[in-house]
């Protein structure tokens, strides 16, 4: 699957954005040239040789603070996308196969979930729960695992309802086998789709929260904190909100980019794409 | 005894309008080693029998023994402990669509055998491929690289596979060009002679009638006749039969009637 993303432009340039971003999440507390939470004597002070990016309102390094954020901003993105996938990806599958009472009320719960909006959720809940990004990411996964419930229940009913299914079933497979050989292979690839778009979402969320000052006390810098407060002093360095945004932006820009390539290689369309290019006859997908 | 003994079956779906009977009082049943067509139109519960001979459709009355099994009150758990002997097999219509468009040739002949957990799957792949004549370098390949005559023996032969005493093949030709259609009926033929049961469904009496010890006419639900092949088809009782042997293509009966002395 990877390599077949990588034969696609639009892959390559993706994975490229997303792996220099999480560099920037391993390595970018060491690279900061100075310590984002001290503050210096240069206030708001514009690009120099010493500050690259120039200093916020109490004289803080932004590039130190950016590179320290990134931390912050991609364990979020990480903990929304893993905490929505198995909220729900295992209730999606389950739903078809375990009886129509199950079947119910994960789907009116997903409705419910749906018809919720999410941030302002989050934001109370935070509030009952404690002012954190693992309380605050938990919560917005939750809230976006009907995403994931709906994409792989109509994957696996596509499946469950398929001839080789029941062909399997007659030689005596249980549930558990059709599952393991037959579906997830079928829902995975829309799932993985589902997976770079909700990582997207999940920074849009933290930048979000961050920039309301939600599940970050605010010392602690994140790329949305930044921007909020890049934004208070606009009339100082009116370009100044331009580097946060651009990084946000540009990180779900390669989110998105690289879910469309996942679509794009997945399935027997994809196999084609890699293997078959100009040999053979590519059937359309059927069941 | 009866390999396969079919006592008044009633099937019936519940809509909400009301319940749609699908199969009336069905009986029918097969010997070791007998060959069965049953004929049917679109819609005439054919697939139906079928798919309820196999526990995918609950039988709402009536009575269904495999090997002396009565199947009808078999709980999940005892229905995949029958299936898992491979007594019977299945083959759909549609090889492309009955078989996984993800797994090699190699992976959906070994699956029934895996389920079961034997040994040496390898081995009776082999054995399997040249009996249905299909060379050995297309077990990586998948289902969408082969042609449908191809597809279709890999289907007959994941139903082989378990060694079954049973066979139900439903339309197993119908979605074949004619030349595939002769090469998959050849194949059905050696496997009638090799002493397996077969309940060859269909709709087309020209494919079952060269093949079938007995044709059995199913005709909206219900089981109108049930004779020898040629008595039914030389000598049709049910207005229905005579109307399925009409239909057949001139050429053909010409063909079929002449030796057996009976003017076309």
């Amino acid at each position: 699957m990877f390599r077949r993303i990588l034969t696609l432009p639009t892959g390559r340039i993706a994975v490229g954005i997303i792996a220099f971003i999480a560099l920037l999440a391993v390595a970018g507390p060491f690279l900061a040239p100075y310590d984002p939470l001290e503050g210096g004597a240069e206030i708001l002070a514009g690009p120099s040789g010493a500050h690259w990016l120039g200093t916020d309102y109490l004289g803080r390094d932004v590039l130190s603070r950016l590179l320290d954020g990134s931390r912050v901003s991609v364990l979020g993105s990480i903990q929304v996308s893993l905490v929505a996938l198995v909220a729900g990806v295992i209730p999606g599958i389950l739903s078809v196969y375990l009886g129509s009472v199950f079947e119910w009320v994960t789907l009116r719960l997903a409705d419910t979930l749906i018809a919720l909006p999410f941030l302002v959720f989050a934001v109370a809940v935070t509030a009952l729960l404690g002012n954190g990004i693992p309380q605050a990411m938990f919560t917005v996964g939750i809230m976006i695992s009907p995403l994931f419930f709906r994409v792989s229940r109509a994957a696996t009913l596509s499946v469950a309802r398929s001839q080789y299914v029941e062909a399997a079933l007659i030689s005596g497979a249980s549930v558990g086998w059709v599952v393991r050989k037959h579906v997830w292979v079928k829902v995975l690839p829309p799932i993985a789709v589902a997976l770079a778009n909700t990582a997207g979402i999940g920074f849009v969320v933290v930048s979000s929260l961050t920039f309301l000052g939600i599940g970050v006390q605010p010392p602690a810098p994140t790329w949305g904190g930044v921007l909020a407060a890049d934004l208070g002093y606009l009339s100082f360095r009116p370009w100044a909100p331009l580097v946060p945004t651009f990084l946000i932006m540009a990180t779900v820009w390669a989110c998105n980019l690289l879910a469309d390539a996942i679509r794009d290689v997945s399935g027997e369309a994809g196999r084609a794409l890699l293997l078959n290019r100009g040999r053979g006859h590519v059937p359309a997908r059927t069941a | 005894m009866s390999l396969l003994e079919i006592t008044d079956l009633d099937v019936h779906y519940r809509r909400r309008t009301g319940r749609l009977h699908v199969l009336r009082s069905v009986s029918l049943s097969l010997s070791p080693g007998e060959t069965v067509g049953v004929i049917g139109e679109t819609g005439s519960g054919k697939s139906t029998l079928a798919r309820t001979i196999l526990g995918l459709v609950k039988a709402s009355a009536g009575r269904i023994a495999i090997d002396g099994t009565d199947v009808a009150s078999l709980k999940p758990r005892q229905w995949r402990e029958l299936r898992r002997r491979g007594v019977v097999q299945y083959v759909f219509q549609d090889p492309l669509r009955s078989l996984d468009p993800d797994l090699t040739v190699l992976d959906s002949l070994a699956e029934p055998l895996r389920i079961q957990g034997a040994a040496g799957i390898r081995d009776k792949i082999l054995k399997i491929l040249a009996r249905v004549r299909l060379d050995e370098a297309l077990l990586d390949r998948l289902p969408g690289e082969l042609s449908g005559g191809q597809r279709q023996r890999v289907a007959v032969a994941r139903a082989l596979i378990t060694e079954p005493r049973l066979v139900l093949l439903d339309e197993p030709v119908s979605a074949l060009d004619s030349a595939n259609r002769v090469q998959v009926l050849e194949l059905l033929k050696e496997l009638r002679d090799a002493g397996t049961a077969l309940l060859f469904i269909s709709h087309d009496l020209g494919s079952v009638a060269g093949i079938a010890d007995r044709i059995a006419v199913l005709y909206e639900g219900e089981i109108v006749e049930d004779r020898p092949s040629a008595d039914v088809i030389n000598a049709p009782v049910h207005p229905y039969t005579r109307k399925l042997i009409r239909s057949v293509p001139t050429l053909r009966r010409a063909d079929r009637r002449t030796p057996e002395g009976i003017p076309a």
